[in-house]
């Protein structure tokens, strides 16, 4: 019997992006799948090279490019993923050059394609040798240069005339961990005590009652009481959205497109009464609300359904507050998840566009009188956002705009639009809907 | 390996790399015979398989994978080849439980599959002194008992896979040994 196969950090790095990359795999779910058969010493490194590779992608392959004399096959996808891996470590971790070198070399045998080995060390070496006249060389392509494909880089300069290098820049940071304090289980300011007992740098969120900022990110299960359901991961961006709802007790609140919870539960925690509809058209993403829910000890009435199929699930009453948190093209969120930069295609933002406009159509005649919807988007592009609302309000004369106080992101002509990074938070879009 | 290489060997005069028969190699599919007496030639061939393995390298090696129809094992599982294992004439006799694990083997290279065997084994075998001994296994240790007794029976970690993953390894590697000639 052969020597078991190991599962090494680079190895399973470059599976792992190999597959995101030709097979449009998201990142989280191939990532998770593979950590568990490594080691755990292994992990954080192999988390930390798929990151750092899809972040960098479009940058790490024009220098692959120029170091590669032909490109490698299809099915040798693993190689190419190595050779960034191998160009990420030289380039962006502290790792000595020449671990970083043998390391990914080596890694070619535990992918079990030694033919690789001489490939690789040639091309890694002469990278170090050209390192300047290669780094030179690949700034003079604008999606090397920004990290981003062309068409996305198209599109932040087309929406944000001024802003777009600081959303390409602020897209390639990586993103600070913060979480959301349960009200129902104490203060903020507790928390943060107990946060300073177990040695976890913080600090308020101002913008959010309950939002918190780790001085840098920590394992879930680190965070004090995490599952007694003291305290969830979310973005602040995010936790803004439960203070736009104008939340009191005996409301009946839908979440049209909720899991994987987070808000749900954020608005629960407001008034645990009140009466909560979730639905997600993805049953298994479903049992992720269901693990919050329960986590936190919270009730909401769980339905998998498309949620304009508004027969198939509606039970007739009308609600006081509608959230449509609409499937979008994460444009606000690129830092958190890289792989959108090569997941996404130029035509899903019409495909989107055309989805949200459908949910906001079909979810509006079920708000009463005076109910509140609010529409939500982590999406940095008008489409999806301002203009969206423009055409749902010139169509449905008999809707209007609410200003919202204080302002939770930058006023635009419709709604309020964050760009990624601004006060450290996501890029998100709130607009505050009710009749006239 | 050349005839003077295997007279050497023979002789004990010092310990060489044995070739590895490789898959589809028709005579991998062949029975192994009982070992009925422990010579001066078995010992150098447990000898000679523990070198090649540990040269592979590998956990386990049988003897009919080197071309010689006895029944014989070698294993090591450790990762410093400080617990080599003989195993003459072994005898799987009890088998508990069930377990998929990631397999290898000499003559399939590069090729890793999931395979379910037994969870935890009890063997018995002889020793190169041919005294009689009952080992309780595993982990890695008791997948590789099975691998390598499986082995003197004709039979190979790709039996239990896919016919189709099955032809696709069968392809790559008869390509591979035409180039190599």
């Amino acid at each position: 019997m052969a020597k078991p196969q190991k599962h090494t950090a680079r190895a399973s790095a470059a599976r792992v992006i190999a597959e995101v990359i030709q097979k449009k795999h998201s990142l989280n779910g191939v990532l998770t799948a593979a950590l568990t058969s490594l080691p755990d010493n292994d992990r954080s490194l192999c988390q930390q090279l798929c990151y750092g590779v899809i972040r960098w992608q479009p940058q790490l392959e024009a220098i692959s490019q120029s170091l590669l004399t032909k490109s490698l096959r299809a099915k040798d996808a693993d190689i190419a993923a190595l050779l960034l891996c191998g160009i990420y470590q030289l380039r962006d971790m502290r790792v000595p050059a020449h671990a970083a070198i043998s390391e990914t070399v080596n890694a070619c045998k535990t992918l079990g394609k030694p033919w690789a080995t001489g490939l690789l060390n040639a091309s890694l070496r002469n990278y170090q040798r050209q390192h300047d006249e290669i780094e030179a060389k690949i700034l003079q392509q604008e999606s090397a240069q920004y990290a981003h494909p062309d068409w996305l880089i198209q599109r932040f300069k087309q929406d944000w005339p001024e802003q777009w290098p600081a959303i390409l820049e602020a897209n390639n940071l990586q993103p600070p961990m913060m979480i959301r304090v349960n009200k129902q289980h104490g203060s903020r300011q507790d928390y943060l005590t107990r946060m300073a007992q177990a040695n976890i740098d913080a600090t308020a969120i101002e913008v959010c009652s309950e939002g918190v900022l780790l001085d840098t990110p920590c394992d879930v299960f680190q965070l004090p009481g995490f599952a007694d359901g003291d305290a969830s991961v979310q973005d602040g961006a995010a936790q803004l959205v439960a203070q736009l709802l104008d939340l009191k007790p005996n409301l009946r609140i839908l979440d049209a497109c909720a899991a994987p919870g987070g808000k749900t539960c954020h608005i629960l925690e407001q008034f645990p009464d009140n009466q909560m509809v979730a639905l997600d058209i993805d049953p298994r993403r479903l049992l992720q609300i269901k693990q919050n829910t329960d986590r936190l000890k919270l009730n909401a009435e769980l339905i998998a359904s498309d949620a304009v199929d508004v027969d198939n699930w509606w039970d007739g009453q009308l609600f006081d507050r509608i959230l449509i948190d609409a499937p979008c093209s994460g444009t606000g969120v690129i830092r958190r998840h890289p792989d959108i930069k090569l997941l996404r295609r130029p035509d899903d933002i019409a495909t989107l566009a055309q989805q949200q406009q459908q949910l906001l159509n079909k979810l509006w005649p079920l708000l009463k009188p005076d109910g509140v919807l609010i529409y939500t988007t982590c999406s940095a592009l008008k489409q999806e956002n301002e203009e969206q609302v423009a055409s749902f309000l010139q169509y449905h004369p008999e809707a209007q705009e609410n200003a919202i106080s204080p302002t939770p992101a930058e006023r635009r002509s419709f709604g309020y639009q964050r760009l990624p990074g601004d006060n450290m938070l996501d890029g998100f879009y709130y607009a505050s809907l009710s009749h006239r | 390996m050349t005839r003077f290489g295997q007279l050497f060997n023979l002789l004990g005069l010092f310990m060489a790399l044995l070739e590895i028969l490789h898959f589809p190699d028709q005579r991998l599919r062949k029975k192994a015979t009982a070992v009925t007496e422990i010579t001066a030639k078995i010992r150098q061939l447990a000898e000679d398989m523990l070198e090649t393995m540990y040269d592979a390298p590998g956990v386990g090696l049988a003897a009919n994978q080197v071309n010689v129809q006895k029944r014989l094992v070698v294993i090591d599982v450790s990762e410093d080849k400080s617990s080599p294992l003989i195993f003459i004439n072994p005898e799987i006799i009890n088998k508990q439980g069930e377990r998929e694990h990631e397999e290898g083997c000499l003559s399939v290279p590069e090729a890793y599959e999931l395979v379910t065997r037994a969870d935890t084994v009890r063997v018995k075998a002889l020793d190169l002194d041919g005294v009689a001994f009952e080992l309780d296994a595993d982990e890695l240790l008791a997948t590789c008992i099975q691998h390598e007794i499986d082995h003197l029976d004709g039979k190979l970690f790709v039996d239990y896979i896919s016919n189709l993953k099955r032809q696709r390894i069968k392809k790559r590697l008869e390509k591979q040994f035409k180039q190599q000639r």
